[in-house]
């Protein structure tokens, strides 16, 4: 009996370290290739060289990447900060009053099923003709297309849960419905608002055709800037992996605090 | 308030004028393009214009531009446009012709190569773009294993024939087999005697062509008759198959360039075909292992031509300006550093120039690669073609379709384009 629990769990465990290793291995190879030069970058199978910094130094020095990343920031910051309330508030108005019905959530949610490309070019024309075009601003607005629907969407779930008997129980006590909204509803959905942020944060960060249309040199983000790498006259795989990993570098920052409030924000629930 | 308003309007109105002194270029990301940049501040002292140029890579090109063309009033004052989108963007009118600036200035257009200048230069007559750099492929091979005393002895010995610098088509197909080879005793090959690139769509076709042109094949004749079911065209595919099936490295069906190009610059195969300006980087021992050991000739029959060209966009809003940059540019001293700097030159002086050639030993080699190339099929329809044609290349390169078969249904396909565009009837 000992010895099939013990297989079981081995055999789980094996399982496990599978997946972990095709998702780790890429990254892996990626801090590899990022650390080897030129040369070596390509060879298989791979040769081992003493590791050197100087790909990121030269993102930095020969290309702009520090505007690529502060461009980033403000971009996926600015367009979470504006979409994160406005679909908190759109997603309590469809869960508590049920606003427009089903059609109107279906036409929230049926900007996200157009190919972005078509979105893309009325944005281009109403920033060419305000003038916005190569601003955060622009790349702010045209994020909310994709982050608005979304989190509005994700969000209603979190508002139809057991909050609304908290929420039922603070009016009985005497709270204006904006008082329970703000007192009861939001500090239990805090996870999930918080989750719903970082997700609405990556989405931006890692959104690429918008960013190309409507941007330039001052205001292009990380993913125009790696795709930059990819040239004619062949990939430069030891900049890219470089790039790449400073690209992902705030992910990994954001990741315990995204697991954290995932987690919270799935099991939400007050009342067990 | 009124203050503000004043202040604003006169804000505004220094932001036009900022804008109206910067050029913005939407170039790509290659040295070519660093090359032009290092030059930026003599144009600055000599115009007073600031130039602000934006590097893309070119996947991304084509998607960035069209909005910007279709705009009345773009951002960029100037382009550069791949021989590939001369036919779309002329017919759809969206870049301005040159030949009054021209004729204004005195620029010569016949310093150009003529090839070169037919593909992005002129369209019906009508100067559209000045030439910017080449891209026409060559044979780049491993002159170390021609000039070995011991392979020079095994290949006669095989085939009767000297080993040398490919002339022929037949040649350089014995030394794809010669070459081809297992070093170390494992019964796989590891050592190829080329590289094919047969990843469907672009790769495929740009070096595909070669194979076509050096069995004397054509896409069409001078009719727009679709041609790509001749004898000719038909062993051209058969023998790209078998270069990729058994002269090339594992996986070739799905490599394009950049792969291609490694398992060259990785030292593990005897030649590639491909774009002239890649052998710098083959060339180059600190990113190769084949630096210092290749040379670089025109594909027996003639390589693939391909350009870019400055061009400005009827959207531009500076057009006088984007002249101004365009004709110092591709003024001649300014095109010699560029070259010198290792430019893929167009204008025919350069490639004999005394100091040109100090710098670039292998500048008049060059020449007649250019000289010599042949035109791939632009029309409006060239990006359909290419991923239509370039499917069936895919399948008999990978060993699922025979060759005759599949250059039955590219030639199909090609003919169904060539009618849609009005070409042929």
């Amino acid at each position: 009996m000992g010895g099939a629990v013990r297989w079981r769990g081995l055999l789980a465990h094996g399982v496990a370290a599978l997946f972990c290793a095709a998702i780790l291995l890429p990254l892996l190879w990626l801090v590899r290739v990022a650390l080897t030069d030129k040369l070596t970058a390509y060879k298989l199978p791979p040769e081992w060289v003493t590791p050197r910094l100087h790909n990121f130094v030269e993102i930095f020095t020969d290309y702009p990447f520090l505007t690529y990343f502060i461009n980033s920031v403000v971009v996926a910051a600015g367009s979470t900060a504006v979409a994160l309330p406005l679909a908190a508030m759109m997603a309590y108005a469809f869960a508590r009053y049920d606003t427009g019905g089903l059609p109107l959530r279906l036409f929230v949610l049926s900007s996200q099923m157009l190919p972005p490309v078509i979105l893309v070019l009325p944005l281009f024309a109403l920033f060419l003709w305000a003038q916005l075009l190569n601003t955060w601003f622009a790349l702010i607005i045209a994020h909310l297309t994709i982050s608005l629907p979304f989190l509005s969407w994700l969000l209603v779930a979190f508002f139809q849960g057991d909050v609304r008997l908290l929420e039922q129980a603070a009016r009985i006590d005497g709270a204006t419905r904006f008082q329970a909204f703000l007192k009861v509803t939001l500090p239990v959905t805090a996870p999930g608002l918080l989750s719903a942020g970082l997700l609405a944060f990556i989405l931006s960060w890692n959104e690429f055709l918008f960013v190309l249309i409507l941007s330039g040199p001052q205001t292009n983000t990380l993913p125009v800037g790696l795709s930059a790498f990819q040239t004619q006259r062949g990939v430069e795989l030891a900049l890219l992996s470089a790039a790449t990993l400073v690209a992902i570098a705030p992910v990994f920052v954001l990741l315990p605090f995204m697991r954290r409030y995932l987690i919270k924000g799935l099991s939400l629930g007050a009342l067990k | 308030m009124k203050r503000l308003l004043i202040g604003v309007l006169a804000l505004v109105a220094m932001m036009g004028v900022a804008r109206a002194e910067t050029l913005r270029i939407l170039m790509e990301t290659v040295p070519d393009t660093e090359q032009v940049k290092s030059l930026l501040s003599e144009f600055k002292a000599a115009t007073g214009y600031d130039v602000e140029i934006e590097a893309i890579s070119y996947i991304d090109m084509h998607t960035k531009l069209v909005p910007q063309l279709i705009a009345p009033t773009g951002a960029y004052d100037i382009i550069i446009v791949d021989f590939y989108w001369v036919a779309e963007f002329t017919k759809a009118g969206w870049l301005l012709p040159l030949d009054e600036f021209a004729q204004r200035d005195g620029v010569d257009l016949g310093r150009y190569v003529p090839k070169v200048m037919a593909t992005t230069g002129q369209v019906d007559g009508v100067t559209y773009m000045l030439p910017f750099y080449n891209y026409v492929m060559g044979l780049v091979y491993r002159k170390d294993l021609l000039e070995d005393p011991a392979e020079q002895a095994a290949f006669k010995e095989k085939y009767g024939i000297e080993l040398g610098v490919p002339k022929t088509w037949d040649e350089f197909k014995k030394q794809m087999e010669f070459f081809t080879r297992d070093t170390d005793g494992d019964g796989q090959n590891d050592f190829f005697g080329t590289v094919t690139q047969a990843q469907r769509g672009d790769c495929i076709m740009m070096q595909s062509s070669n194979f076509l042109y050096g069995n004397g094949g054509r896409y069409y004749d001078e009719n727009w008759n679709p041609l790509l079911n001749t004898p000719e065209a038909v062993q051209g595919l058969a023998d790209f198959a078998d270069a990729t099936l058994k002269y090339s490295a594992p996986g070739s069906e799905g490599f394009c360039f950049d792969e291609a190009t490694a398992v060259m610059t990785q030292g593990k195969a005897y030649s590639i075909i491909t774009f002239n300006n890649l052998y710098a980087t083959i060339n180059n021992p600190e990113t190769s292992a084949a630096g210092g050991k290749v040379g670089i000739t025109g594909v027996p029959g003639g390589g693939l031509m391909g350009s870019w060209g400055w061009g400005i966009p009827k959207s531009s809003p500076n057009k006088d300006g984007a002249w101004a940059f365009i004709n110092w540019v591709e003024s001649f001293d300014i095109a010699k550093r560029r070259a010198i700097m290792g430019n893929a030159m167009t204008q025919t002086a350069l490639f004999t120039d005394v100091d040109v050639v100090a710098a670039r030993p292998e500048a008049p080699s060059l020449e007649p690669l250019v000289a010599e190339a042949n035109a791939f099929p632009v029309f409006t329809y060239t990006v359909e073609f290419v991923e239509a044609v370039g499917r069936e290349f895919n399948l008999a390169a990978s060993g699922q379709k025979d060759p005759k078969e599949a250059a039955e249904a590219a030639q199909e396909a090609f003919a169904d384009l060539l009618r849609k565009d009005g070409l042929i009837e």
